[in-house]
Parts: C-alpha cells; sequence; structure tokens
C-alpha cells in the first residue's frame, strides 16, 4: 500500500531522471509530445511497481520502463499504422549495415565540421534499436553491461548493435559528405 | 597484431571497454601506425559530436504533472483528484484502479489535440467529482439510446457488451469545446469507463485507431461513419485496445 512515504521516497529516487527519461524517450520516439506523454506514463507505471525495485542501479531501472513504455507506443503505432514505416525502419537495419567500420578507407572519413543537426539527422534514420543503445552509451555514458540490463538483451547484441549503429551513421555522414563536395565540384 | 585486428577493438577502447594490456598495445600500435590513426579519429570524432549534442531539457510541466499524478495514484488529498474515493473503487488504496476510457473526438488538427486531450481528462474527472456519472443509469441498451433522443443531432449506437466483460453501466450528456457530446458508461471488472462520441466533420475520411497518453491515462482514438471517438484509460493498451475493437466493430487487434 502505498503511503506519503512511499511516494517521498520514489520522488527522491526517481525524480532526478526525469531528463535522462525524457531524452531518451525522444531519441526513441522522435516526437517532444509523445516523449512528454510516454514519462509521464512511465512513471505512474514505475510507482506501481516500486516495490519491485530492491536498491541499486535506479537510473537503469527507471530507463528500462521508460523504454518498455516508449516500445509499447511504437508497437500500438505500428499496428495502427497503414503506411508501416516505423516497421520498415526497425528491419532496413540489417541491409543498411552490410557496411562495416573495418571496410572504410580513411580518405572516407567526414569532415568534423558536420553540424549538431546534421549529425542528429542522421542519426533519426537508424532503427530504433540502434538509437537506444547509442543514446545509453553516448549520451549516459552506460557500460555494455549496463546497458544489457536496461534494454533486457545479451552483452554481445548491445556490443553488436552498437558498432552497427556506429558504422551506419558513418556511412550517412560520409554520403552526406560526398555530396555536399559534389555539389562544391 | 595486424591492422585488422587493432580495428576491431576501436569501439571497445573508445567504450572504456579494454583490459589494460589490451589498451597498451593498441595505444602503442596507434602511435605508430597512420593509417590506423585517422580510421581511429574518425570514430572518436563522430563519438564527441554527438556527445556535444547533449541533453535537451525536459519541459517543465512535465516534472509538475509527475509530481501531481503521483500524488493522485498515491491517494494523498493535495489535489482534489481523489475521485475513485467518491467512487468507492479503491478505498485508499494504493493504486487508483478506476478505469476511464473515453471514445471522444478527434481533431484533425495535431496542435489542438493536446487540448482536447486536456479537456477530456478534466472533463472525466468532473463527472466523478460530483458523483454525476450517468443521466440515465441502466445496463440496457433500449433504455440508453432512446434517452439521447432529442438531444444530440445524432444518435449514438448503444450496445451492452456485457458477455464480452465490459457491461453497460448507463449514458450521460456532456460537453467538450462547448459541444454537446455522448458519454456512454462502461464497466470492466473493477474499472469505469466514460465512452464520448461526438459528431465529427462528415466530409473527412475515416481515421484508425490512435493511441496517445495523457496524465498516467491511455487514450485511443479513431473517427468512424461521421463520428469521432476518444478512448482514454490507465488500463493496459492491450485490454484498451480489445474494447476499442469491440466498440469499432472490429474484431480485437491480435496481440
Ligand atoms: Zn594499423
Amino acid at each position: 500500500m502505498a503511503n506519503k512515504k512511499d511516494r517521498q521516497r520514489f520522488e527522491r529516487l526517481m525524480l532526478v531522471h526525469h531528463d535522462a527519461a525524457y531524452n531518451l524517450a525522444l531519441w526513441l520516439l522522435r516526437d517532444a509530445a509523445d516523449a512528454e506523454d510516454i514519462v509521464q506514463t512511465a512513471y505512474m507505471k514505475a510507482f506501481d511497481h516500486f516495490s519491485s525495485f530492491h536498491g541499486g542501479n535506479s537510473a537503469g531501472w527507471m530507463l528500462t520502463i521508460v523504454r518498455n513504455t516508449a516500445y509499447n507506443l511504437l508497437q500500438t503505432k505500428k499496428r495502427n499504422s497503414n503506411l508501416v514505416n516505423f516497421d520498415e525502419a526497425l528491419h532496413s537495419g540489417d541491409e543498411l549495415c552490410q557496411f562495416s567500420f573495418g571496410s572504410m578507407n580513411p580518405e572516407d572519413t567526414y569532415s568534423a565540421m558536420m553540424t549538431g543537426a546534421q549529425i542528429m539527422d542522421a542519426i533519426e534514420r537508424l532503427p530504433v534499436e540502434f538509437r537506444e543503445v547509442f543514446f545509453l552509451r553516448e549520451i549516459e555514458g552506460y557500460s555494455y553491461q549496463e546497458i544489457a540490463e536496461t534494454t533486457q538483451v545479451p552483452k554481445g547484441t548491445v556490443m553488436s548493435r552498437l558498432s552497427r549503429a556506429r558504422a551506419q551513421l558513418q556511412k550517412l555522414l560520409v554520403e552526406k559528405n560526398r555530396r555536399k563536395q559534389a555539389n562544391v565540384l | 597484431m595486424s591492422c585488422e585486428e587493432m580495428q576491431h577493438k576501436f569501439e571497445a577502447y573508445l567504450d572504456g571497454e579494454l583490459t589494460l594490456s589490451d589498451q597498451r598495445s593498441l595505444e602503442e600500435h596507434l602511435a605508430g601506425c597512420n593509417r590506423c590513426n585517422t580510421m581511429y579519429n574518425s570514430l572518436r570524432t563522430l563519438s564527441v559530436s554527438i556527445k556535444n549534442i547533449g541533453y535537451t531539457h525536459a519541459p517543465a510541466s512535465l516534472r509538475r504533472n509527475i509530481k501531481r499524478g503521483l500524488k493522485e495514484i498515491s491517494g494523498e488529498h493535495a489535489d482534489a483528484f481523489h475521485w475513485y474515493h467518491l467512487l468507492g473503487v479503491g478505498g485508499g488504496s494504493a493504486i487508483a484502479t478506476a478505469v476511464v476510457v473515453w471514445l471522444v473526438m478527434i481533431s484533425t488538427l495535431p496542435s489542438a489535440q493536446t487540448s482536447v486531450t486536456d479537456e477530456l481528462v478534466a472533463a472525466h474527472v468532473r463527472s466523478m467529482m460530483v458523483s454525476h456519472l450517468t443521466d440515465v443509469a441502466s445496463s440496457d441498451q433500449h433504455t440508453v439510446k432512446p434517452w439521447f433522443n432529442g438531444k444530440l443531432d445524432f444518435a449514438p449506437s448503444v450496445r451492452d457488451l456485457r458477455d464480452r466483460g465490459y457491461p453497460l453501466v448507463g449514458g450521460r450528456l456532456d460537453y467538450v469545446h462547448q459541444q454537446p457530446v455522448a458519454a456512454l458508461i462502461y464497466q470492466h471488472r473493477a474499472h469505469v469507463i466514460n465512452v464520448f462520441i461526438r459528431r465529427g466533420d462528415t466530409v473527412a475520411q475515416a481515421l484508425p485507431p490512435r493511441a496517445t497518453h495523457q496524465l498516467g491515462y491511455n487514450l485511443i482514438r479513431w473517427r468512424d461513419a461521421g463520428l469521432d471517438y476518444a478512448l482514454v484509460s490507465d488500463l493496459n493498451e492491450k485490454d484498451l485496445q480489445e474494447l476499442a475493437g469491440l466498440l469499432a466493430g472490429q474484431p480485437a487487434p491480435k496481440s
């Protein structure tokens, strides 16, 4: 039975993560209004299940609920969408990631002048599972093990997703850079 | 070790996941190999660029809404929204078990959707607070349906769904955006369900169910045959989808 004390304890432990929760939702959903709704829902859910939190990594615990809630929404949208564009985005990863980092020529390294907006634009074109590991690694600074726990997949999967995400992102940026140079010439 | 073997370790090195000895041999190689050094720097630049994009601050309303929501479901009286006490559901229990399902209007303008959603949530809470859940309390669809005659410029279809686990409780006339709407009330286990229906723009095409979330409630909205529906609930989305499917006269989506 929840009471004021439980609520205060929950707020003390979990409310500090609301910025991280919002940013994760934003990366996954790519829509500010959806992100806000999902984080709100996730916090209500988290409080309902607060008794299952036995200490430890409170951020990881909270973000797991956020990402699960966000995936539910993505599933619902996929089901309700006639266009099924999300589905395509999900599965395009395999084919797009034939490119591997090791096969890249040093000459292809894109210029470091890429703006944040250009990079964000490229990130938004990655499949959702790639964006997720990327966010947790690069923005939150999670270890492979922590990402595995938060996303509920094996550590090996985390590593391969991260690697494929980087390869794909590099590819997108290299292409963008080439187009830019072609336009100049 | 070959360049290729080294390149396989770039990411683990970048992510701080290499053992100390691997780290050292990689650093030695990078210092002496131009090609690998260029490649590693490209990878590192990417990582740094992403880190620099950094954080967006959550809107202030988010933190506020979370805190308010938590007070509501922990049964504190800091806010006036302890409507589940009025319902006699939960009676001080930790979690508000009342479920609200609203079938209401879809706004075609995305920017207008939030305000409609807000108004629906507010309208529901209001109906609970004044103990004014129903104008006509009956599980008989043949009693509820004619009650709306003359009150609305359309005739909402009313079906008792008791055999599917959603008995009809009654009906009510409500207002959203100053427009009269039909409110049908259903029950599911301990959960109360409010269903609102409004006449939509008749020339607009039908819209498939779309789920959103607001203040801990789930909403599902759609448009069919010139009528706008919306469904809001804190029930799990799967059950809500089932009910939406029943009300829309379609089979529930497979999970
Ligand atoms: Zn080398």
